[in-house]
C-alpha cells in the first residue's frame, strides 16, 4: 500500500472511531460538563493554529500585511463569515477576493 | 401521522442547503488534490474514507509538502478530534437506537450534519428513517463533487487552481465564525495561532499545531470558567462586553 493510501486509511479509521465511539458512548453515559466544555475549545484552537502560519507567514517568516494576498483576502472573508454565517458564500468570497488581490498585488 | 416516505422526503429537504454547499467544495477539493499530483483513485478514497472537508484539504497539503507520516496522521486526527464533541453532544438523543444504526449514522456526522442535526433534534426526536437519509444524501453530494472535481482537475488552468488554494483558509475562517462567538472561543483561536507561528519560527511547525490546540483549548476553557464565575458574582460586569455568551 502506498504511503498516501495508508495515511488515508488510518486517518479514515481514526476519524470514524471519534465519531462512532463518541456517539455510542454518549448515548449511554453523560460526560462531565468540564470535559465537554474543554472539547468545545479544541476546534477554534486547532483552526487558529492552522490559520496563523497559513495567513501570516511565508517561507517560515512572518510577513507584512501589504505583501500577503492571503491576509488581505482573509479580511473580507471574515466579514462575510461574521454577517452571513454561510459556509459556501464565505468560501466563494474568499477565493474570489484572493484571485483579485493576487492579480493586482 | 407522518408516513416513512414523508419523513425521508423531509430529511432530504432539510439536507438540501448542505448538499448545495458540499458539492462545489468537494469539486474544489478534487481539483486541488489532483493538481497536487494525487491519482483519481487516491482522491476518491480520501473523500470516501475520511469525509471531513478541512482534514482532507490539510492532508493533501501535507502530502504535497512532504510532511512526515506520523505528523500528517497526528495533526489531521487532532483537527478531527472535535467530532468527539459532536458524538458526545448528540449521544443522548440516540439512546433508543440499535447499536448498528448508531454506527451507521456516526460515519456521516460531519460539522454541518452535526450543526443541523443538533438544532433539529431539539424539535423532533432522532429517528433512523430521518437521520440516515439525511446523512447519506450529504455523503453522496460530497462523493459526487469529488469525482467531478478530480475528473476536471487535469484541465483546470493553473491560475484558477492557484486561486482555489485559498478555499482551505477560507473554509477554516468560515468554521471559526460559524462556531460559538465568545471572547473565550476567539482567545482559544488566537492563542492557537500565536503558538503555531512561534513554533514555525523555531522550526517545529507540526508540533506547533498540537501545542497550539491543547494550550489554546485550555486557555479558552479557563477564560470561560473565570467569566462565568465573575458573572455569577457580579452580573452587571458582563453587560458592557463586546462578546456575549
Amino acid at each position: 500500500m502506498s504511503p498516501v493510501l495508508l495515511e488515508t486509511v488510518l486517518i479514515g479509521i481514526g476519524t470514524y472511531l471519534f465519531r462512532s465511539g463518541s456517539l455510542s458512548l454518549g448515548s449511554r453515559i453523560a460526560w462531565p460538563e468540564g470535559v465537554r466544555t474543554w472539547l468545545s475549545f479544541v476546534t477554534p484552537a486547532v483552526l487558529g493554529a492552522l490559520l496563523g502560519p497559513m495567513i501570516l507567514m511565508q517561507n517560515n517568516r512572518v510577513i507584512s500585511l501589504s505583501h500577503s494576498a492571503d491576509l488581505l483576502a482573509a479580511l473580507p472573508t471574515c466579514v462575510v463569515a461574521w454577517y452571513t454565517r454561510h459556509l459556501l458564500l464565505t468560501v466563494a468570497t474568499g477565493v474570489v477576493c484572493f484571485a483579485v488581490i493576487r492579480y493586482f498585488v | 401521522m407522518d408516513t416513512n416516505l414523508n419523513v425521508a422526503k423531509r430529511a432530504l429537504k432539510d439536507a438540501s442547503p448542505i448538499l448545495f454547499a458540499y458539492f462545489p467544495i468537494a469539486v474544489t477539493f478534487g481539483v486541488i488534490a489532483t493538481g497536487s499530483g494525487l491519482s483519481f483513485l487516491e482522491v476518491f478514497l480520501i473523500s470516501a474514507l475520511v469525509y471531513a472537508g478541512g482534514a482532507q484539504f490539510m492532508l493533501v497539503s501535507f502530502i504535497a509538502t512532504g510532511e512526515s507520516f506520523v505528523a500528517t496522521i497526528l495533526t489531521t486526527l487532532l483537527v478531527n478530534l472535535r467530532h468527539v464533541l459532536y458524538g458526545t453532544t448528540l449521544g443522548p438523543a440516540f439512546s433508543s437506537w440499535k447499536e448498528r444504526r448508531k454506527w451507521a449514522f456516526a460515519f456521516g456526522m460531519t460539522d454541518e450534519v452535526f450543526a443541523v442535526a443538533s438544532s433539529r433534534i431539539l424539535q423532533n426526536p432522532a429517528v433512523p428513517i430521518y437521520q440516515l437519509p439525511f446523512a447519506g444524501a450529504c455523503y453522496l453530494s460530497w462523493l459526487l463533487g469529488t469525482v467531478a472535481g478530480a475528473g476536471i482537475g487535469g484541465i483546470v488552468p493553473a491560475q484558477l487552481s492557484a486561486a482555489l488554494s485559498f478555499a482551505l483558509p477560507a473554509l477554516f475562517l468560515a468554521l471559526v465564525f460559524l462556531g460559538k462567538r465568545t471572547f473565550a472561543h476567539f482567545s482559544a483561536a488566537l492563542c492557537g495561532a500565536a503558538l503555531a507561528i512561534l513554533a514555525t519560527l523555531f522550526h517545529i511547525g507540526s508540533f506547533g499545531i498540537v501545542l497550539g490546540a491543547v494550550t489554546g483549548a485550555t486557555l479558552g476553557f479557563v477564560i470561560q470558567l473565570h467569566r462565568s464565575r465573575t458573572a455569577q458574582n457580579t452580573p452587571t460586569v458582563q453587560s458592557g462586553t463586546p462578546f456575549g455568551e
